[in-house]
């Protein structure tokens, strides 16, 4: 009896990266967003008792908040861009490697 | 021969049916999440996620190439018997699922397919007909480590998550946008779950064909209108099983927060796509909650109530052999009655699928007996309204304690 112990490993290493990168960009992009003066306000789709839902009043709130903050941002308009571009491109780090991730699997049989 | 015909449509027609409570079961896996965190709107939620469903059982059948081709041995049993230990199996799936699901204990469908099919063998051929070494490997082992790996996963990319997103200044730290992230990880996890869970009953299917003859034991591969099949109906099932999940969200879900939501769904999707790339046949659940244990651990100054992660631990190892015992006790009515035992294991399956439904419609859905064991084993740690400083908020404490020692002196 064969057990494929690497196979295991395989498995480990290859969930842990694309969770990182996943995660790490993501996460990343959020930041570089916040730093470009655009934190994200997203409000909550659907009522439930489970989490801290933000009233209509509460979310026009943050979004000022939101707009204060970036307008008191020490960053110049230009460093403000690159920090939103390099946002984007974290994201699509993250789409890429999803993407990337299904073709390998799909095409390497 | 007319017989044997009839047998592979009620192993086809009850395995589709397994199919079927599998999706019904698990939407709640992946869409539990994302609607507890308010990503998405329920009915969106529950759509998606039987959508992705169909996508994904079309996208790796590796999964179902080790139930057909590495599990048992074809060469070892006889065309005449084996489709009725199918069956035998199926029922003992079935039974223990639909009891567990009833009963509200956490379980997992694709071990109680195992559990079943393997029982049933073991009695209606004998130990030689099972490959143990592929059993051990492709389901026993991953069964066992998948939730390990899950939540060491989880754990670390929800530390990443906020280390990354931290902010000392109070100001917004656009936490919120993970909210927009958990649509695209929860769909991951719906696709996945298409990838591992879908390609179990199609697995089931072509060994039945294989096993009579009607497909070739040298291409293990599924056919096209049986992973046609079970990729419609495990999408019907989720669709169906989601309004149950709609009735009852709001209540026993904990507390998760988006950037902890999208962390252990990201985990969960990369482990079981990396699993069926491979051919391991893993329990979904099993890993969601691995995922969401780990990922609430990765919050800090949070604490692992045992109990609970005990109870769900017991449920998970009942289920092989509990599965197996009625699959065994099926398959040996079979062994007994021939022919007829089909016929009264079909009557035994009709009466409990139907005692279950109607004893399921009479009962309310509550959020006890409805909410999915991913949302329960989210119970499992604690997580502090307030949690303590971080290391750099210690350091900066020290410091200025240091500093107002130096002073006093």
């Amino acid at each position: 009896m064969i057990i494929d112990w690497e196979a295991f490993l395989h498995v480990f290493v290859a969930a842990l990266v694309g969770a990182v990168v996943v995660v790490g960009f993501y996460a990343l992009g959020l930041r570089l967003l916040v730093r470009g003066g655009r934190p994200p306000v997203v409000a909550p789709a659907e009522f439930t008792d489970a989490i801290t839902v933000l009233t209509d009043k509460q979310r026009r709130r943050a979004t000022k908040a939101a707009a204060k903050a970036a307008a008191k941002n020490p960053l110049s308009e230009e460093q403000k861009r690159l920090s939103l571009i390099a946002a984007f491109a974290c994201f699509g780090v993250c789409a890429a490697a999803v993407l990337g991730a299904l073709l390998l699997i799909l095409f390497n049989h | 021969m007319e017989s044997a015909a009839l047998v592979i449509v009620l192993v086809i027609a009850l395995a589709l049916f397994f199919d079927f409570t599998n999706g019904f079961h698990d939407t709640a896996n992946a869409m539990a999440t994302p609607i507890a965190t308010g990503a998405l709107k329920p009915k969106v939620a529950v759509l998606l996620a039987a959508c992705l469903n169909l996508v994904g059982a079309f996208l790796s059948t590796e999964v179902a190439k080790t139930i057909s081709g590495g599990m048992i041995r074809e060469d070892q049993i006889s065309a005449d018997i084996f489709p009725s230990i199918i069956f035998a199996g199926l029922i003992g799936a079935i039974t223990w699922n639909m009891l567990t699901w009833l009963l509200g204990l956490p379980s997992s469908s694709s071990h109680a397919l195992f559990g079943g099919l393997i029982g049933a063998t073991l009695v209606g051929v004998g130990a030689m007909a099972i490959d143990a070494g592929v059993v051990l490997s492709k389901v026993i082992l991953p069964a066992l480590i998948a939730p390990l790996t899950a939540g060491i996963i989880a754990f670390t990319v929800t530390k990443i998550a906020y280390g990354v997103t931290r902010r000392y200044d109070m100001k917004a730290d656009g936490r919120d946008g993970f909210r927009w992230g958990q649509i695209f990880t929860s769909s991951l996890v719906a696709l996945a779950h298409g990838t591992n869970d879908a390609q179990k009953t199609m697995g089931v299917i072509t060994l039945a064909l294989i096993t009579v003859g009607w497909q070739s034991s040298s291409n293990p591969d599924p056919q096209l209108w049986v992973i046609f099949a079970c990729a419609i109906t495990i999408a019907l099932g989720t669709y169906m099983g989601g309004w149950r999940i709609i009735r009852t969200l709001g209540k026993g879900l904990t507390d998760v927060k988006p950037a902890q939501g999208f962390s252990a769904e990201t985990s969960t999707a990369a482990t079981i796509l990396a699993s069926s790339a491979l051919g391991f046949a893993l329990s979904t659940t099993q890993v969601a909650s691995g995922s969401v244990i780990g990922s609430g651990l990765g919050r800090r100054g949070s604490t692992v109530r045992w109990n609970t992660v005990g109870r769900i631990m017991i449920g998970w190892v009942l289920t092989l052999p509990a599965a197996g015992a009625v699959g065994a006790a099926a398959a040996l009515i079979v062994v007994w009655l021939g022919g007829w035992g089909v016929a009264v294991d079909a009557v035994i399956a009709v009466a409990v699928i139907l005692g279950l439904f109607l004893r399921s419609r009479r009962d309310e859905v509550t959020s006890a007996n409805a909410m999915s064991e991913v949302a329960d084993s989210g119970a499992a740690v604690k997580v502090p309204r307030k949690p303590g400083p971080t290391w750099r908020q210690r350091r900066v404490e020290r410091q200025a304690a240091g500093r107002g020692g130096e002073g006093d002196a």
